[in-house]
């Protein structure tokens, strides 16, 4: 899963960013409003942290921009302003949840994964497969009830696959939801990851679509069989 | 010039211009009345004699039996023997229509004639025997002479045409002193206006006095040199002074009670400074949890104390106002998406388009944390009623379907710094503050069970009453 946050205080987007990365999502960086904005309209990201007092474009603004250009991910605002009719405005601009700062990492953690459970459809945080078991909160996988080791990367291919369980994911929509964009994106790097992950999971669980991509099979779901 | 705005004329000049307004007209009319008065006055005094002199000519007037003219005896007045004296009289008849050929005349005249203008000629004819007041050119062509005359047209006896006897008198002394009077009384008017204006503005001055104590006194409290407005006003100012005083020291209370939530703060967070700087002395890492707690508890300190001052000092705002209905009608749009995994249903009833008489963040916390408060234990429904009372209140009563408070819950909530669920998370400042907030705009905040079984929240707020 690939998340923006769109933060002008260095300090806390570079513990956001830290702490996101150790729960297994690839993390983007915006330090003004302008900005924020430009990423979040070119890249498909999964969910977004934005502040609302950000230079250059206020996070309300860049919120009603992205809406109004039918942009659909889940937003959660993080912002030292408590007032309720700033958070009035915050939901009425488009946020999907709304978390006032001094904040705890896990609490906007919890609220991050309920917002992408909610996206994608799911009520936990744990996604099953048959005797496959994707844990989002806790950033593990299980098959048959034992811990499998997983690198970050292999760990954001299987999380995303999983929340999109069932359905064909091309290469291209892999590498733009488990990059973040300082990596050096080369398509042929995902192919290795599935196959690492093909090692550690099981490989009939993964099919291979040719020229289409890869999806991830659910055992449980008649759609693909 | 559009965007500027002019400030206001000051008082006094306001004052002395609207004396101005009505005092110069009226003396311009009054100096034209008591000219034009003068003028009748001294032509009525002008024209006697004159009349006297045509009736005394024509008693004296004798037909001889050749039906010439003569005069029995001579005019008493030398004027009439002396040339050009300014004192004419003519006895003639009407030729031409518009000239009187002289039958007799003055020896003034010096055989001159008195041109005489056709209205006045059949101003003659009309009246018969009344007498007719005109103005002629005189004979002294040289002084540029001006004569008032009165005439009659009479038939004498043994005559058949009817003659014209004429008395005229240079009117030059009658315009002179109609022109002294007029100018007497202008400069006199004139006099009398600066006066009436300097009175006025003296008179205002005078009664504005006061209120260049108060704004001077103002001034020194503001400056630090006086700690309130002191000093005797008369009873139309002394309520300002009153008010101002109470304004001042409701300013002084708020900066004394702010000053010490600021000290109340610094002293609790103190302790957690001190533990952090002991446990950074003792050892090159400090266990995280140690640190987590103490910035717990200072984030929960700055949390409570900023939430506290804010509601002492904003509680008695004056002059602030608020619309009830976008508070409402924002959070009842807003709760179910904060709540969304709840399937929250807030229904709205009562009055709409009610003015809360504070600050519109206060109103905002109150409201905002009540229907929180109801979101956040509700099972799935909750009741937002606002209704009008009598005396400029208004209640607001927030209902949900939840659990309820029992008795000694409600009194603990209600408690100073209190919160009964540390454990949920919330928004909310915690009702105790909600009830401070509304004890401080006179209003009050009460607990009951709801229709539902859960809670009932009885909000009264004083609210902006129409004029």
């Amino acid at each position: 899963m690939r998340v923006l946050i769109v933060e002008d205080d260095a300090d806390l987007s570079r513990q956001l960013k830290s702490a996101f990365k150790d729960a297994g999502y690839a993390v983007d960086i915006a330090n003004d409003g302008e900005e924020g904005h430009f990423l979040g309209d070119t890249e498909p990201y999964d969910a977004v942290i934005l502040d609302l007092g950000l230079p250059l474009i206020d996070g309300v603004s860049v919120l009603q921009k992205w809406r109004a250009d039918g942009k659909t991910f889940p937003v959660l605002i993080l912002t030292a302003r408590d007032q309720w009719s700033e958070k009035v405005a915050g939901f009425d601009a488009g946020a999907d949840d709304y978390l006032t700062k001094p904040f705890h990492v896990e609490e906007l953690m919890a609220r991050l994964r309920a917002l992408l459970r909610r996206a994608a459809g799911h009520t936990t945080d744990t996604i099953e497969l048959g005797d496959l078991m994707v844990d989002n909160r806790a950033a593990r996988a299980f098959v048959d009830g034992m811990a499998i080791k997983l690198t970050s990367h292999e760990f954001r291919l299987l999380s995303y696959m999983a929340a999109h369980k069932g359905r064909v994911i091309s290469r291209t929509e892999l590498v733009e939801h488990i990059y973040d964009q300082d990596f050096d994106r080369d398509s042929n790097t995902i192919e290795v990851f599935v196959g690492r992950l093909r090692k550690k999971i099981g490989t009939e669980r993964i099919e291979t679509v040719r020229g289409l991509g890869y999806r991830l099979l659910d055992p449980e779901s008649e759609n693909t069989d | 010039m559009p965007g500027v705005k002019r400030s206001p004329p000051s008082l006094v000049s306001s004052l002395v211009r609207a004396a101005a307004l009505w005092a110069v007209p009226g003396l311009i009319l009054v100096t034209l009345a008591l000219g034009l008065v003068s003028r009748n006055s001294s032509y009525r005094s002008f024209d006697e004699p004159l009349e006297s002199t045509v009736l005394g000519l024509i008693a004296s007037v004798e037909t001889r039996e050749d039906g010439t003219l003569r005069l029995s005896r001579e005019l008493p007045d030398p004027r009439y023997q002396r040339a050009l004296s300014g004192k004419y009289w003519v006895i003639g008849t009407v030729e031409n229509g518009d000239e009187i050929a002289p039958i007799l005349s003055s020896r003034s005249l010096y055989g001159a004639s008195l041109p005489v203008s056709k209205p006045t000629i059949s101003a003659l004819a009309e009246q018969g025997q009344d007498p007719v007041r005109f103005a002629a050119a005189g004979p002294d062509i040289d002084a540029n002479e001006s004569l008032r005359a009165v005439a009659r047209q009479v038939v004498l006896p043994n005559m058949t045409t009817p003659v014209v006897v004429l008395a005229a008198a240079d009117r030059a002394p009658v315009i002179r002193s109609i022109r002294n009077f007029i100018l007497t009384a202008i400069v006199l008017l004139l006099v009398l206006t600066l006066g009436l204006i300097f009175a006025v503005y003296a008179q205002v001055r005078l009664g504005l006095r006061p209120l260049f104590d108060l704004g001077r006194r103002i001034a020194d409290v503001r400056e630090g040199r006086a700690a309130s407005v002191e000093g005797d006003y008369p009873p139309e100012i002394s309520p300002l002074a009153t008010e101002l005083n109470s304004l001042i020291s409701h300013n002084k209370s708020i900066v004394d009670r702010a000053q010490t939530h600021v000290g109340n703060l610094a002293h609790a967070l103190k302790t957690p400074i001190a533990v952090l700087r002991n446990e950074a002395e003792a050892a090159d890492t400090t266990p995280s949890h140690i640190v987590a707690k103490q910035t717990d508890t200072m984030a929960a300190q700055v949390d409570h104390h900023l939430r506290r001052a804010r509601a002492a000092a904003r509680g008695q705002a004056i002059g602030v106002r608020a619309d009830m209905d976008p508070v409402i009608d924002g959070l009842v749009r807003t709760l179910p998406r904060i709540y969304r995994d709840k399937d929250l249903t807030i229904d709205r009833t009562g009055e709409t388009a009610l003015i809360f008489r504070g600050n519109p963040r206060d109103l905002e916390d109150m409201i905002g944390n009540l229907m929180d408060n109801a979101a956040k234990w509700t099972a799935s429904r909750i009741d937002v009623h606002v209704e009008k009372m009598e005396d400029g209140f208004c209640r607001v009563r927030i209902a949900d379907d939840g659990p309820g408070l029992t008795a000694d819950e409600i009194e603990t909530a209600l408690k100073r710094g209190a919160r009964l669920d540390e454990a949920t998370p919330g928004s909310g400042l915690g009702l105790s503050i909600v009830k401070d907030l509304a004890d401080a705009y006179k209003g009050s905040l009460s607990f009951s069970r709801s229709k539902a079984g859960g809670l009932q929240a009885d909000l009264l707020l004083p609210i902006a009453v129409e004029a």
